[in-house]
C-alpha cells in the first residue's frame, strides 16, 4: 500500500533567527495589509451584506450573465453563475430594497429561487456582535492555555500563533477579495479552537515528556503535521465541492480554515518551536 | 463480565450507534404530529428553512417609549389624547400604561419629538427610548401568529428575540411561502374600518361608522349578491349606534340608496384597510329599510363588508379576525428560499460531506498504510457524525446548512484527535497493557486540552444571536463532547486490541 511519511526536517540545523523571522515577517505583512485596509476603506476587512446591509438574489434564467445584470436598474456588486445546470446566478446588491429587486427580476422573466436582504442598521449591530464574539473566544482560549501550562513563554507562544492564524487568513481574504460573512466569522472562531491543537501537542511533548528537546519536537511534528494536513485536505475538498454546488456557507468556512491551518503549520513548527527552544535552552537558565 | 469492564467504551459506542440508526431510520420516535408532517420520508431528520424552503423575516417594532411617567386611572385617557394631539397622531397611536408607568408612541416620531411633546404638556418622565414595551411586542407576536395562521400558512413560527446589544425583534418563519406573500400580510397594521362617505352642507365627508370593536362575529368570506364579502354580526352596543348614524347621514333616504359615485360624490359605504379605501359600495334598499326601522336591524344586526376579489375578502377577514397590530413593523432582514431550490441543497450538501469524508479517509490510509489503524480511525470519525445525526433526529433539531458545516467540522476535529491517539500508542512496540494505558492517558491529556479550547472558542457563537450560526456552534461543541467522552477513547480500546493482540 502506498504511504506518505511526514518528511524529516532537521530543524536544529537552522538558527533561531532563521526559523523565527519568516513567520514574523508573514505576520507583519498581514498586519500591514489590514492596516492599509483600515487606512483606505475605513474597515479592517471587506464586510459582506450581512454586516453592511444589502440584498443577495439567486435567480434562475436561461439568459446570459450580462442580460441578467441588465434587467436591474440598481448597480450590482457581484454576479456569478452557480450550481450544476449553469442557469442560476447569484447576484449581490448594496440596495436593501429586496421587494423592488424581486419585482424587477420577476418582470424580466427570471425566477427568484433564493433571496436574502439585511438592513444596514441591523447589519452594523451584527458586526459589533461578531467582533465581540471573536474577542471573547480569543480571550477565553488564552485563559485556558495559560491555565494549562502555567508558564509564560510556552503559553504566549500558543496565543501568538493563534493570533497569527487568524490575522493571516483575514489579510488573505482582503487581498483575494473575499467578503467577511457570518460563515467566515464562524470559521475564524473555529480556527481559534483548531489551530491550538497542534500547538498544545507540541508544548505537551516538549514540556511534559522525558527525552531530549529535538526528539520531542520531532515526535510532536510527526503527529501534528499529519493532523493538520488531514484537516487541510478535508477542508480543501469541502471548499471546492461546495463552491461548485454553490453552497456559499460551506465554501466560506472551508476556505478560511484552509488558509488558517496552512498558516498554522508554519507558525507551529517555525515560530513556536523557536520560542520553546529559547525557553528550554536560554530562558530557563537565566 | 471482565470483557465488558475492559471494553465498555467500545460496547457503549456500538449501543449508541445502534440507537442512532434506529432514531434515524426507525419508526418516528419523536411522535408528535408536527414532526410527523415535516419529517423527511427517508429519515426522521427534520429540516429548517434553508433546507426545506420558506421565508424568515425579522422586524423591529416601530415606536418610542417614555418611562417613569406618572400614569393614573384619572389622567390615562387625557394623556393619550394630549400626546396624540401634540404629535398629530390618532389616539390609538398612543398607549399609556398605568401598571408600568410608561407612555408608548406607535409612530416614527423620534425620541426627541416625544420628549418635546411631553415637556410642552408638562408630563414628567425619566427617559424616552426607541422601541416599545414587552407587552406590546407580545400582543404583536400573538396578532401576527393569528394572521399567519388565519391566512392558512401552516407550520409558521412567530417568536420575539433579543440580541446581546439590547435590540429586540420579532421573527416570523413561514415554511413554503415566499417573502412578499408573508410581508404583504403583516406589513401594515391591518386595521379594517367601514367609513360612511356622504354629502354634508354641500361637501363630501368621511365618518368612521364601524371598527373591529363593533363586531361580535366574523364569518369566512363568500360571494353574496355577486360580490365577494365578509359576513359580520355587530355587537348589541354597536348595532343601534350604526343604524342611527346611517339615518343621520341620510343613507336611508331615497337619495342615499343605490347612489354611490366614489370619489365624486353620493352616498357610499367604504371598506378601508390601513386608511386606504379598498372598495366602495352603495346602500342596498333592503338594508336601508331595516336600518330605517331601527329595531328590525338591532334584532338581527347582520352586515357584509364587501371587497373586489375573493383574495381581498380573505385578507380583510384575516385582518378582522386577528385584529390590527398596535404598531408597524420595520423589517430588518429577510430570507427566502424556494422549496425546490432548498430541496436541492440536501443531496448536494450530503455529497459535499461524503467527499470531505472520503478525502479524510484517503489521507489517513496514505499516512498509516496499515488498515488495522486506518479503518477503525475512519470508522470512529464517521460514527461521531452518525451519533450527532441520531441526536438531531431524537431532539427534533431542524437542520440547516450551518449544521451541515458543523458535521464536517466535527469530522475534521475528530480525526485530529484520533491521529494523536494512534501516534502516541504506536511510537514504540507495545508489550504490555500497562504501557498502553499510560500512553493512552498522555494522549487523552492533549485531546482534553484541545477540546476545552475548541469549546471555549465556539461558545460565543452558541450564545450570541449571530444569525443561524448558532447551529454550527452547537453541533461542533456537541461533536467535541461526544468525541472526547465516548468515541475517541473507544478508538483507543479498539487500537489496543489490534496492536497488542489481546482479546
Amino acid at each position: 500500500m502506498p504511504s506518505f511519511e511526514v518528511p524529516d526536517v532537521d530543524l536544529s540545523q537552522y538558527s533561531m533567527r532563521e526559523l523565527f523571522a519568516p513567520p514574523m515577517a508573514v505576520l507583519a505583512v498581514a498586519l500591514l495589509v489590514i492596516g492599509a485596509w483600515v487606512a483606505v476603506t475605513g474597515a479592517p476587512v471587506n464586510y459582506g451584506i450581512e454586516f453592511t446591509g444589502g440584498t443577495e438574489l439567486v435567480v434562475e434564467s436561461d439568459a446570459s450573465q450580462s442580460e441578467v445584470t441588465a434587467a436591474f436598474e440598481q448597480d450590482h456588486d457581484s454576479i456569478r453563475s452557480i450550481g450544476t445546470g449553469g442557469n442560476q446566478y447569484l447576484i449581490t446588491f448594496q440596495s436593501e430594497d429586496q421587494q423592488s429587486l424581486n419585482q424587477q427580476a420577476t418582470d424580466a422573466g427570471f425566477e427568484v429561487v433564493q433571496s436574502s436582504s439585511t438592513d444596514p442598521t441591523f447589519g452594523s449591530s451584527t458586526q459589533s456582535l461578531a467582533v465581540l464574539g471573536v474577542g471573547i473566544a480569543f480571550l477565553g482560549m488564552s485563559g485556558v492555555v495559560f491555565l494549562l501550562f502555567r508558564t509564560f513563554v510556552p503559553s504566549i507562544a500558543v496565543v501568538l500563533s493563534a493570533f497569527s492564524d487568524i490575522v493571516v487568513p483575514v489579510a488573505l481574504m482582503n487581498v483575494l477579495g473575499i467578503d467577511l460573512s457570518l460563515g467566515t466569522v464562524a470559521a475564524l472562531l473555529m480556527l481559534i479552537g483548531y489551530s491550538v491543537d497542534s500547538d498544545i501537542l507540541l508544548n505537551n511533548h516538549v514540556l511534559r515528556r522525558s527525552g531530549g528537546f529535538w526528539e520531542s519536537v520531532h515526535r510532536a511534528m510527526r503527529t501534528g503535521v499529519t493532523m493538520t494536513v488531514t484537516s487541510i485536505v478535508t477542508m480543501a475538498v469541502m471548499t471546492v465541492v461546495s463552491y461548485y454546488f454553490g453552497i456559499e456557507l460551506l465554501t466560506d468556512i472551508g476556505l478560511v480554515l484552509v488558509f488558517g491551518l496552512t498558516t498554522d503549520l508554519m507558525n507551529t513548527y517555525m515560530m513556536n518551536v523557536t520560542l520553546l527552544r529559547w525557553y528550554k535552552f536560554e530562558g530557563v537558565a537565566r | 463480565m471482565s470483557w465488558l469492564r475492559e471494553n465498555w467504551r467500545v460496547a457503549f459506542l456500538v449501543v449508541l450507534l445502534l440507537a442512532s440508526t434506529v432514531a434515524l431510520f426507525g419508526p418516528n420516535v419523536a411522535g408528535d404530529e408536527a414532526a410527523e408532517a415535516s419529517a423527511d420520508r427517508a429519515t426522521n431528520l427534520q429540516y429548517g428553512l434553508e433546507l426545506s424552503g420558506g421565508t424568515r423575516l425579522r422586524a423591529a417594532v416601530v415606536g418610542a417609549t417614555a418611562e417613569g411617567v406618572d400614569v393614573t386611572q384619572d389622567n390615562e385617557q387625557a394623556m393619550e389624547r394630549d400626546v396624540a394631539e401634540a404629535l398629530s397622531l390618532e389616539s390609538r397611536d398612543v398607549q399609556a400604561r398605568i401598571a408600568s408607568n410608561v407612555v408608548e408612541v406607535y409612530s416614527e416620531n423620534s425620541t426627541d419629538e416625544v420628549r418635546g411633546a411631553l415637556d410642552d404638556l408638562g408630563y414628567g418622565y425619566d427617559t424616552v427610548r426607541d422601541g416599545v414595551t414587552g407587552e406590546t411586542r407580545e400582543t404583536m407576536r400573538e396578532t401576527i401568529a393569528s394572521k399567519v395562521g388565519g391566512a392558512g400558512f401552516s407550520g409558521a413560527d412567530v417568536t420575539t428575540t433579543e440580541t446581546q446589544t439590547g435590540e429586540r425583534y420579532i421573527v416570523v418563519e413561514v415554511p413554503g411561502q415566499n417573502a412578499s406573500q408573508v410581508r404583504g400580510l403583516i406589513a401594515g397594521r391591518g386595521e379594517v374600518e367601514l367609513w360612511a362617505f356622504y354629502p354634508e352642507n354641500g361637501n363630501q365627508t368621511n365618518a368612521t361608522v364601524l371598527t373591529r370593536e363593533d363586531l361580535a362575529d366574523i364569518s369566512p368570506p363568500r360571494v353574496i349578491n355577486e360580490r365577494p364579502s365578509v359576513p359580520v354580526v355587530l355587537t348589541d352596543q354597536a348595532a343601534p349606534r350604526f343604524a342611527e348614524d346611517m339615518r343621520n347621514y341620510g343613507f336611508t333616504t331615497g337619495n342615499g340608496i343605490s347612489n354611490c359615485q366614489y370619489p365624486e360624490g353620493g352616498y357610499c359605504l367604504l371598506t378601508v384597510l390601513d386608511d386606504e379605501v379598498v372598495y366602495d359600495a352603495s346602500m342596498g334598499s333592503r338594508l336601508a329599510s331595516s336600518l330605517e326601522d331601527g329595531d328590525d336591524f338591532t334584532n338581527d344586526p347582520r352586515f357584509f363588508i364587501t371587497a373586489n376579489s375573493m383574495e381581498e375578502a380573505r385578507e380583510l377577514q384575516v385582518n378582522l379576525r386577528a385584529g390590527a397590530l398596535p404598531a408597524e413593523l420595520d423589517f430588518q432582514d429577510s430570507y427566502f428560499v424556494s422549496p425546490s431550490f432548498a430541496e436541492r441543497y440536501k443531496p448536494l450538501s450530503l455529497v459535499t460531506g461524503i467527499a470531505a469524508a472520503v478525502a479524510m479517509a484517503l489521507v489517513v490510509f496514505l499516512r498509516y498504510g496499515d488498515p488495522r489503524v486506518a479503518v477503525p480511525m475512519v470508522f470512529t470519525a464517521l460514527s461521531e457524525v452518525v451519533i450527532l445525526l441520531g441526536f438531531a433526529a431524537v431532539s427534533g433539531l431542524a437542520l440547516d446548512l450551518s449544521h451541515i458545516a458543523g458535521f464536517i467540522a466535527v469530522i475534521g476535529t475528530g480525526v485530529d484527535d484520533l491521529v494523536i491517539i494512534a501516534d502516541e500508542v504506536m511510537t514504540k512496540e507495545i508489550d504490555s497493557n500497562r504501557v498502553f494505558k499510560s500512553r493512552f492517558r498522555k494522549a487523552l491529556w492533549v485531546i482534553g486540552a484541545a477540546a476545552v479550547t475548541t469549546i471555549i472558542a465556539m461558545s460565543p457563537l452558541a450564545v450570541l444571536s449571530l444569525g443561524d450560526l448558532r447551529g454550527f456552534a452547537i453541533v461542533t461543541i456537541l461533536g467535541v463532547l461526544i468525541g472526547v467522552i465516548i468515541t475517541r477513547p473507544a478508538y483507543g480500546d479498539i487500537l489496543r486490541r489490534l496492536v497488542t493482540g489481546q482479546h
